[in-house]
């Protein structure tokens, strides 16, 4: 190998490394956050700092805030476990019953105090035709 | 009637696939021309029976033929002529059906263009299209058939109607734009294989991939602009990249495809890095089905959803049998590729294009690490943890601030060596000029963030250097008096060149665009009315909120002054909040949508979101964003496609 096959590969396993140092062992830095199904938190007790969490909305669960229209609890799904979850801020075009969402925010006392609101992207209407009629 | 010819079509296409199979099989034993022409016209006719049954689903959908789920699902009596040809790609089923079309359409013209130049690629090219294509038509008849009837038990009065938030322009044409990309690269993938398998690299076959990867390269480059595109102007959120596993997943198949345009030129010139090359064109494909994989499979959780259950395990195998087919004929051919010649010097034309290749390897290694990364933590021990868009900025800033350099000094690099003396007559002015727009930062700004400071410096730097190269060759061309007919001169003498230094500076004006991001500023608040709140150096102003029953939605329409510091009004804003189906007695099928208002300027935008009314107290809930730049952005994406269609145009015979 000549100088410069092997200096670039001392650069590329250098990164390489540096991408293992901050995918792994910063775990609870800012850079990671840690997936959780719902089913897991049930039986959680111990706070959580970060957390990110999948789920769908419980119907009739949405509660806004009558002062401020910004303000909402709602419950997320997952089968037969759900957890609460607040936010403050906009809320996506989609969030409503039964929508699929994606929070992340802190876990205390069984509540999710949510930084982030995502609903899954409306790449389509899903689900069963609405206009039918059964002979 | 038309509907089962659809189906018919997509069963014949099937039926057509496995007979090429056979051909290809006994050619393979007798040797014998006639087999092949045969394999060949079989091949020729599945594409033509996939045009067939993509123009069968096509009447039916500007038909409304509810009796077909599909029709059903996205399009109803309502929706747009243009959107109900769209929704063609609108679904899981009809995307992969036109997914296989424009792969045939490829075909067709890869086997009327390119074979019938290379006759010994012919083989190993049908061997591969055969399994591609055996793939696709797979899903089409079993899985995911457009052509499927609704149950016999029930009548469709009218269908549910295409989503009104994808009822847009870019977004219509966003997704064919990017499966042109995509399924280009199969050729790409295709040539590359075939190739290396019958040991049969020439000249004629680099220029002809080249030309190919050049094609594919513009279409992928668009597909991904307009998504950011129409994510910005359409979602709300005051951004147009978020580092989704979907947006990943079209960047790492277009960074490899990048590296292997640039390598692929020391190939042309000196007949290097065949291996490598090798390896990127074939990784190009894999990729594009390794994203298609993790959109499709729903293994990784995205805000873009096109989860349907049984694609992934079918994906995957499919995935993994090209990974090692590729590895197979790799190691296979390791020593054929093999090219005794090494690069022996870093100040080289060639030492300059293998950098580009490493930042933009360890790039997409990056991508891919943190999109896959959920995956790999899980299988580790059990954890499921994601990387958030932090992951990615801070690696792939300072990786991409490299880049932004390297294109300047690139170019300006010899063939070979370049010396010293050389190196620094070439150099001198971008870097002096690098050097004071540094300076002009510092002095100007009242902060310094060290980002932004290498960004300016790289981005004067990169643009002097180009600029310099346009005109030393202007001064070339200088001879006839007129100064436009010199300049047009100059673009057509060397058009690859030329080309790709125009997608040069459009890529420098994107750097422009992201290091407005630096600067970006946001706020929410709510004012009724009369109302008004200050932010950023400009004065909001609410003058009404009314409300209003359209064609096809219910609309609260604001109305907003902007007043800057001068005390002079700048601009109307009049962002509305809408109410889609809100005739529905169900709440839940109602469909709210934030109609947003932009101010947009070379130097700013100002993105106004209307995003709740509450009607009893009268009061507007909004959302500023003050995101300068942007526009650079879109304009260096259009200078991309430019460029790159520049140099790939091609050019009139010189003939007289």
């Amino acid at each position: 190998m000549n100088k410069v096959t092997t200096s670039i590969l001392i650069i590329f396993i250098l990164i390489v490394g540096w991408v293992f140092y901050l995918t792994n062992i910063k775990k609870d830095d800012s850079l990671t956050v840690r997936y959780y199904s719902i089913s897991e938190l049930a039986s959680e007790v111990n706070d959580i700092k970060k957390i990110k969490v999948g789920g769908y909305i419980k119907p009739n669960s949405i509660k806004i805030s009558e002062e401020d229209q910004l303000e909402v609890s709602f419950f997320v799904y997952q089968n037969k476990d759900s957890v609460e979850v607040n936010y403050y801020g906009i809320r996506p075009d989609l969030f409503k019953d039964d929508a699929e969402v994606v929070v992340s925010g802190s876990y205390k006392n069984s509540l999710i105090s949510a930084t982030e609101l995502q609903t899954k992207c409306a790449s389509r209407y899903e689900g069963d035709l609405k206009n039918i009629e059964k002979i | 009637m038309i509907s089962q010819i659809g189906s018919i079509a997509i069963s014949l296409a099937g039926g057509l696939i496995f007979s090429s199979f056979i051909f290809l099989g006994l050619y393979n034993k007798s040797k014998n021309n006639d087999y092949l022409e045969v394999a060949e016209r079989a091949i020729l006719a599945t594409c033509y029976s996939i045009f067939l049954a993509l123009f069968c689903l096509l009447n039916e959908l500007l038909i409304s033929n509810f009796n077909l789920q599909y029709v059903a699902q996205y399009t109803s009596y309502e929706t747009p002529v243009f959107f109900k040809v769209t929704a063609l790609w609108a679904g899981q089923a009809g995307s992969l059906l036109f997914w296989t079309f424009i792969t045939a359409l490829f075909t067709v013209t890869y086997i009327f263009t390119t074979l019938n130049k290379m006759r010994k690629l012919k083989f190993h090219s049908y061997l591969i299209l055969a399994f591609i294509f055996s793939f696709f038509i797979l899903l089409s008849n079993f899985i995911a058939n457009p052509f499927e009837p609704v149950s016999s038990d029930i009548i469709v009065q009218n269908g549910n109607g295409l989503n009104p938030l994808l009822q847009n322009f870019f977004m219509a044409i966003h997704p064919p734009i990017l499966y042109v990309g995509f399924t280009g690269s199969a050729i790409i993938f295709i040539m590359a294989l075939a190739a290396s398998i019958s040991k049969d690299i020439s000249f004629e076959w680099i220029q002809s991939i080249r030309r190919w990867s050049l094609f594919v390269w513009t279409f992928l480059s668009a597909g991904i602009i307009l998504g950011g595109y129409w994510a910005y102007n359409e979602l709300g959120w005051g951004g147009y990249w978020a580092w989704d596993p979907v947006e990943n997943s079209s960047l790492m198949p277009w960074l490899t495809l990048t590296a292997f345009i640039h390598s692929s030129m020391i190939q042309e010139k000196r007949g290097m890095l065949k291996k490598w090359n090798f390896l990127l064109a074939t990784s190009t494909f894999i990729l594009v089905i390794l994203g298609t994989f993790i959109t499709r499979s729903g293994i990784i959780s995205s805000v873009h959803s096109f989860t349907a259950e049984n694609l992934g395990p079918m994906f995957f195998t499919f995935l993994s049998l090209l990974i090692l087919y590729t590895i197979f004929w790799f190691l296979r051919r390791k020593s054929y590729l093999d090219t005794p010649d090494k690069i022996d010097s870093f100040s080289s034309r060639e030492g300059g294009f293998l950098y580009n290749n490493l930042i933009l390897i360890l790039m997409c290694f990056t991508i891919m690490w943190g999109t896959l990364f959920p995956i790999l933590s899980e299988a580790w021990d059990g954890n499921k943890i994601y990387v958030g868009a932090s992951y990615f900025n801070q690696l792939n800033i300072p990786i991409g601030l490299i880049l932004l350099f390297l294109m300047g000094i690139g170019p300006l690099l010899s063939w070979k060596s370049t010396s010293k003396s050389v190196l620094f007559s070439r150099f001198k002015l971008p870097m002096i000029l690098s050097f004071f727009s540094g300076l002009i930062y510092i002095i100007l700004s009242g902060s310094f963030q060290l980002y932004v400071f290498v960004a300016i410096m790289g981005v004067s730097f990169t643009l002097s250097s180009i600029l310099g190269e346009f005109y030393k060759s202007y001064k070339k061309y200088n001879r006839s008096s007129n100064f436009f007919s010199s300049v047009i001169k100059m673009f057509l003498s060397n058009r690859h060149q030329n080309g790709g230094y125009i997608v040069h500076i459009g890529i420098v004006l994107l750097f422009i665009g992201f290091i407005g991001r630096a600067f970006e500023v946001e706020k929410e608040f709510s004012l009724s009315p009369g109302e008004q709140i200050y932010f950023s150096n400009y004065v909001f102003k609410l003058n009404s909120i009314k409300s209003e029953a359209r064609d096809n939605h219910y609309a609260f329409l604001s109305d907003i002054d902007v007043v800057d510091s001068d005390n002079q009004l700048l601009t109307n804003l009049k962002p509305e909040k809408r109410i889609y189906f809100y005739w529905n007695s169900d709440p839940e099928k109602r469909q709210p949508h934030s109609e947003l208002d932009i101010y947009s300027t070379i130097q700013k935008d100002i993105y106004s979101i209307f995003s709740a009314y509450d009607a009893q107290k009268n009061i507007g809930y909004f959302k500023i964003m003050i995101n300068p730049l942007v526009n650079w952005v879109w304009i260096g994406g259009v200078l991309m496609v430019i460029g790159s269609l520049f140099a790939f145009w091609p050019s009139r015979r010189r003939s007289k």
